[in-house]
């Protein structure tokens, strides 16, 4: 008996053994904070990226010469600057930025490579039509660097938003979005496979591990399980709801800016009657779906800017809810039970963005409008819209901060021309033409004056909203679920990653 | 020796078949890869450079001609969205998705092999109706469903395996057993079928009547002849399989061919969906061919016939 004893501790602790090591597999390894992504970022160099996820992991890495406040009004970031003419900017950069993580140091010098190499037609960067303006950039000393521009633009400052490269990697062709090198607070550290990238802080080394999960329940279950401390965004309200009813984890909500909207063809000679595309806002219960399917700080949209942008109009509210007017102006445009207005919706195939539109398609019908949905993939539905064959659809502008937007959206010129499959001289996807709202356009672009610009964008709002190219929608909220353990991270206004920053773990 | 140049000849013709439709699909498709990679907004210019970078300014046939000469030389140039070598990033996902066709599969066959041959030995009791219930079941639950539902019990609950991601054997768990069920329900009824079949057969009877025992007489003189139609289906799940199975890939965050197939339709990433899709047929092919050698081996009366 006694020398059987020592044989069964032997197994047992091997089985111990086995099962740590088991285990030891399957948990997280608490030396990284884990990020959990929706979408994984397609490139992490600046001169590409036009994704969400990269842009704000490039935030992380890089720095940029100019950033926004919270009213989307552009500020110094690496660098401030002066007005010497309306086609003349100094920008000196602050002279405690931080070094290149290879370690030189950031000069003047890399500002100019950077944006030159954007603008050379040779690299296709999707961001050059952006900064197309720059004619040359100067340098003066190793902290000032001019840019010349071919035409005045009070916006100018504000497309400078790209993330600074060193020159030496620039001229040697380096693959950034392989290793990406900036001066941002986090450093790269590997990119083992699509889906998991990791990042080190400077500051401290914490390594944080962002990594893709498309499934929406499987990212909830990740972070109740602890694989992920982070998640942001793009879950449907019913998994919040779900996360704010489990005590180790803390959602946080905070109003976004992103507006969604419902788009009328004008070329459709229904939908150049006025009082139809009325009766539609007015039949449509915007509060009711808000309240049903999006978070508590989605707020109802009167137009492209919310009221806390520079540009954005406080005083502003769009159409209420009524159908007994809706049935009116549609009685009068000469619709009812034997002459019912029919009309084709175009959405994507994202399962979130059907159900908003079959209350909607509901909605309308309520009022006597035969609404028939069509869904489909991103890229075809887009193709569609561009081309101008739609009635209905409904869409966001993501990220929108600078006032250029109106031109490129409503000014007549940017009708996108028929017959030419790849002009693409604007997204006035609707064909709307207004000479008043072109005229606010083009005054608000000349003038300088702050108050001025504003008193047009406002005057520009009001009449965008009289004659209805859109109906405004709403503004998305933007949410966030953390595991308790997790301190000081917090949602930015326009949803960035820049808190991590200042993240801590209780260990 | 025949059978083989003959079988390598449907593959190089299904090849240039699935290569020929693909691109006319894709080309037929509409959407525009140059809008996914500029952006909203890219200027007219850029789009028209970018469009003759790619070669997507050329006639179609001249592009076709460039596929083939592609295909022919196994060049599938880059990808347009994450601007690396189609040939490196199909070489990423291919090990994730053998190991999840393996596994699954591997799954599958432990559950239906046990299960289809009690059910046929124990024809019409309780427990044959079970199994074909269980088997019923297996076919009925979506994928997308119970993936979730065994990381609610298996992650959550027990806290055994992760929940997503690919980490080593405990990851593989759960996938593995999401595809296998599937796959286990459809073979249990395939098994139990062909078991039966052959269990009336006169040789089985003699083999009885020799006083052999039951279980020697199932295993070693029934399954045996009872697997060729069981071995067919294994390879056609097995072909599907190795194409990369989407949705469970999508569930458990599984980096596999189907996902990037997926993703690169949707992002009309023409060269890996046409390398993707071109991979996946040929696997179908192969995977055929070898399970014809198969059968050989299982039954000597092939092998005969063959020659």
């Amino acid at each position: 008996m006694s020398n059987r004893r020592p044989v069964g501790r032997g197994v047992l602790s091997l089985l111990c053994l086995a099962a740590v090591l088991f285990t030891g597999c399957t948990r997280t390894q608490p030396a990284a904070i884990r990020f959990g992504l929706a979408y994984v970022p397609q490139k992490l160099d600046p001169r590409f990226s036009t994704d969400a996820t990269s842009s704000r992991l490039i935030r992380l890495l890089y720095r940029q010469l100019v950033d926004f406040d919270r009213r989307q009004r552009p500020v110094a970031a690496l660098a401030s600057w002066a007005r010497l003419s309306p086609l003349h900017y100094r920008f000196r950069l602050d002279p405690s930025r931080a070094r290149f993580h290879d370690g030189r140091p950031l000069t003047a010098e890399d500002v100019k490579a950077t944006y030159d190499s954007v603008l050379d037609p040779k690299l296709a960067s999707p961001h050059r039509s952006s900064v197309a303006l720059i004619r040359e950039v100067r340098v003066i000393d190793q902290d000032t660097v001019d840019f010349m521009l071919s035409k005045p633009d009070p916006a100018f400052p504000g497309y400078l938003v790209i993330g600074i490269m060193p020159k030496h990697l620039l001229e040697r062709g380096h693959d950034f979005s392989a290793a990406p090198v900036g001066s941002g607070p986090f450093r790269f550290h590997s990119w083992p496979q699509q889906g998991l990238l990791r990042l080190t802080r400077i500051k401290d080394r914490q390594l944080f591990e962002f990594v893709h999960i498309t499934n929406a329940n499987t990212r909830v279950l990740k972070l109740l399980r602890g694989e992920v401390d982070i998640i942001q965004n793009n879950l449907p309200y019913e998994l919040t709801r779900y996360l704010e009813s489990k005590k180790h984890v803390k959602v946080m909500h905070r109003n976004g800016s992103n507006f969604t909207y419902l788009s009328f063809n004008l070329r459709y000679e229904p939908l150049q009657d006025r009082r139809v595309r009325l009766a539609i806002a007015h039949a449509i219960d915007r509060a009711q779906i808000v309240r049903h399917m999006f978070g508590r700080k989605t707020r109802l949209a009167a137009a492209i800017f919310t009221p806390d942008h520079w540009a954005g109009d406080p005083q502003l509210r769009s159409y209420a809810y009524d159908p007994v007017k809706a049935r009116a102006l549609l009685r009068q445009a000469g619709y009812g039970p034997q002459r019912p207005l029919r009309l084709v919706y175009k959405t994507t195939n994202v399962p979130f963005r059907v159900r908003i539109a079959t209350i909607i398609q509901y909605q309308l019908k309520q009022v006597g409008i035969q609404v028939s949905l069509r869904t489909y993939e991103w890229t075809t539905f887009y193709s569609d819209i561009k081309k101008g064959n739609f009635h209905l659809y409904s869409l966001s502008w993501v990220a929108v901060k600078s006032p250029d937007i109106f031109r490129y959206v409503y000014h007549s010129a940017s009708i996108p021309q028929t017959g030419r499959q790849h002009a693409s001289v604007g997204a006035n996807r609707n064909a709307y033409r207004d000479t008043l709202v072109d005229r606010y356009i083009e005054q608000a672009e000349q003038t300088y004056d702050p108050a001025q610009r504003v008193r047009y964008y406002r005057l520009l709002h009001k009449r965008l909203l009289e004659t209805l190219p859109v109906v405004p929608l709403w503004y998305e909220e933007h949410m966030a679920a953390v595991r308790r353990r997790v301190r000081g991270y917090r949602i930015a206004y326009d949803g960035n990653y820049d808190s991590l920053a200042a993240v801590t773990v209780r260990r | 020796m025949n059978f083989l140049l003959s079988r390598l000849a449907s593959v190089l013709f299904v090849a240039f078949s699935v290569a020929t439709l693909v691109f006319a699909l894709m080309y037929l498709a509409g959407g525009d890869p140059v809008d996914y990679m500029l952006g909203e907004f890219a200027k007219a210019a850029d789009r028209d450079a970018l469009r003759a970078r790619l070669g997507l300014d050329l006639p179609w046939y001249q592009q076709y001609l460039n596929f083939l000469r592609g295909v022919v030389v196994l060049d599938f140039g880059e990808s347009f969205h994450y601007r690396k070598p189609v040939v490196t990033l199909i070489a990423q996902r291919l090990p994730a998705t053998v190991e999840l066709a393996v596994a699954g599969l591997l799954v599958a066959i432990l559950i239906a092999v046990p299960l289809g041959t009690l059910a046929a030995i124990r024809r019409d009791t309780a427990l044959d109706r079970g199994a074909m219930f269980f088997s019923l079941l297996g076919v009925s639950i979506p994928n997308f469903w119970l993936g979730p539902l065994l990381v609610l019990v298996f992650s959550l609950g027990l806290g055994w395996f992760p929940v997503s991601g690919r980490h080593g054997f405990a990851s593989l768990v759960l996938p593995a057993i999401t595809l296998g069920t599937a796959l286990a329900a459809i073979l249990s009824r395939m098994v139990r079928s062909s078991l039966l079949e052959v269990l009336n057969e006169d040789y089985i009877r003699v083999a009885r009547a020799k006083g052999l025992h039951p279980f020697t007489v199932v295993t070693k003189h029934a399954m045996r002849n009872a697997l060729l139609p069981v071995l067919t289906l294994l390879g056609l799940q097995l072909g599907a399989l190795l194409g990369g199975a989407v949705i469970t890939e999508t569930v458990f965050s599984w980096p596999g061919i189907g996902k990037l197939t997926v993703d690169a339709i949707l992002s009309r990433d023409y060269p890996v969906v046409q390398a993707c899709v071109l991979l996946i047929s040929i696997t179908y092919v192969v995977v055929n061919l070898l399970t014809d050698l198969v059968y050989a081996w299982v039954d000597p009366r092939i092998r005969v016939g063959g020659r």
